[in-house]
């Protein structure tokens, strides 16, 4: 008899069409949370490391400080060590590192901007702007008001808060916004919507919570700063924002889907992953001295990657015809060549070999080398 | 600092690096990368660039440059 299985209750309910349906039994592999990376699994930059919170500085995938000053904060897979809330292994942790005056002008959030086409269909910016809700799970050593702030790029803000009511407990806080009806909002490869949480913001980036004001707002009026406490710590996981004006069981994606999702914009190859003589890519000798290779990405990026490799070119050589040549410059982009999918990377070496030979970039008998590709938002 | 190079042998296309203590980053010419986008907004606002050789652009040297990109 035609069935369909019910992924809650695992009854078999008979079918008229023949068809076999499943609506829960399989992990989520859509994008029902427009966060990727909420649950913190990732972190292909630091691998669990701490990290200095300056500017721009990543602590996972996809969430990044912003900072208007450096060496306040420290940054943290795991920071701590305390145990994640129910049904989570990671989270992000935050440690101020100084008693800091925030000034005016000074702002420190923990930030992921979410690209346009992940959020296109919520219509912002226009009369169908869709209500969207964001909850997370939160901790941290002070009590009190904390803020955060939804934005497009800079111009229009919708600053919330919400209360930490016991130190270093696990709280999950659900904040509902309605979508902003005006003002530009990405739905390509650009930012189409920033959401900050807010660790030390200064008068001129605080606004009133709970309305959208149009103003690059980076936190709430009144709300407590982070970083103004020596030690003080704020540990974060289970981010999502979802359309609709209730919170709902967290998103969990296949661990390969999110890996898939953070390396559009982060593709980290690393020796310490692969051994001392990892092959970063093969190619073909321009000349006696030069190799370049062919770098094909496991997903199409969001656009055109940097390279980022080590500053030590002799991390890196170059091997032709059984011979290994320390690089004599750091691997480059051909820039001519770059694309979203596939870069060309050159490297130069005292050495010499065949011009037209076939070879490879490698890294040179150490685990410190790597190419790291970004197209970050 | 950022510093241009040339792009593989006998090419005559220019790249653009990031030189920092332990890093360096190789910055394609693509207006949707934000590091191109920081590139540019940093040159322009006196971020030191040297040219492929090594010497230091001047200021208006610098502009120019940048007044050529995408």
């Amino acid at each position: 008899m035609p069935i369909t299985l019910n992924g809650d209750t695992g009854i078999l309910t008979p079918m008229y069409n023949g068809s076999i349906t499943s609506n829960a039994v399989t992990p989520s592999v859509n994008m029902k949370s427009r966060i990727i990376n909420g649950a913190m699994v990732i972190d292909q930059r630091n691998a669990g490391a701490s990290v200095t919170g300056n500017d721009n500085v990543f602590g996972v995938d996809r969430f990044k400080i912003q900072a208007s000053q450096s060496s306040k904060l420290t940054v943290q897979q795991n920071a701590g060590s305390v145990t994640p809330p129910a049904g989570f292994k990671n989270y992000i942790g935050i440690t101020s590192s100084s008693a800091y005056t925030v000034l005016s002008g000074d702002y420190f959030t923990l930030e992921q901007p979410i690209e346009g086409y992940n959020i296109a269909d919520l219509d912002w910016g226009t009369a169908n702007a869709k209500t969207v809700t964001l909850s997370f799970w939160v901790r941290s050593s002070l009590t009190g008001t904390f803020g955060g702030v939804l934005q497009n790029v800079n111009t229009y803000s919708y600053p919330f808060t919400y209360t930490i009511s016991s130190a270093n407990t696990w709280e999950q806080k659900s904040i509902t916004v309605t979508g902003a009806t005006t003002s530009t909002w990405g739905s390509t490869n650009a930012v189409g919507i920033r959401v900050h949480f807010g660790l030390g913001i200064g008068t001129t980036f605080a606004g009133t919570a709970g309305a959208w004001a149009a103003a690059n707002l980076l936190g709430a009026t009144g709300q407590t700063n982070i970083v103004s406490t020596n030690g003080a710590t704020f540990y974060i996981t289970g981010v999502q924002l979802e359309v609709g004006s209730t919170a709902t069981s967290f998103d969990y994606r296949p661990f390969g889907t999110e890996l898939a999702l953070c390396q559009r914009y982060c593709i980290n190859y690393k020796s310490s992953d692969a051994g001392n003589y990892m092959r970063y890519g093969s190619g073909y000798a321009n000349s006696a001295t030069n190799l370049e290779i062919n770098v094909h990405f496991p997903v199409t990026m969001r656009t055109n990657p940097s390279l980022t490799v080590t500053s030590t070119a002799s991390n890196y050589a170059i091997y032709v015809a059984g011979g290994v040549n320390a690089c004599s410059t750091v691997p480059a982009l051909d820039s001519a060549s770059d694309n979203p999918s596939v870069c060309t990377v050159n490297a130069n070496t005292a050495g010499s070999f065949s011009s037209s030979a076939g070879g490879s970039i490698l890294s040179n008998n150490n685990t410190t080398s790597y190419m790291l590709f970004t197209a970050e938002l | 600092m950022y510093k241009l190079y040339k792009c593989g042998i006998g090419d005559s296309n220019t790249g653009v690096m990031k030189i920092n203590l332990n890093s360096i980053t190789s910055i394609p010419f693509d207006p949707d990368n934000t590091d191109y986008q920081n590139f540019k907004k940093e040159v322009l606002a006196g971020a030191e660039l040297h040219d492929v050789d090594g010497n230091v652009m001047t200021q208006e040297q610098a502009n120019q440059f940048i007044a050529t990109l995408p």
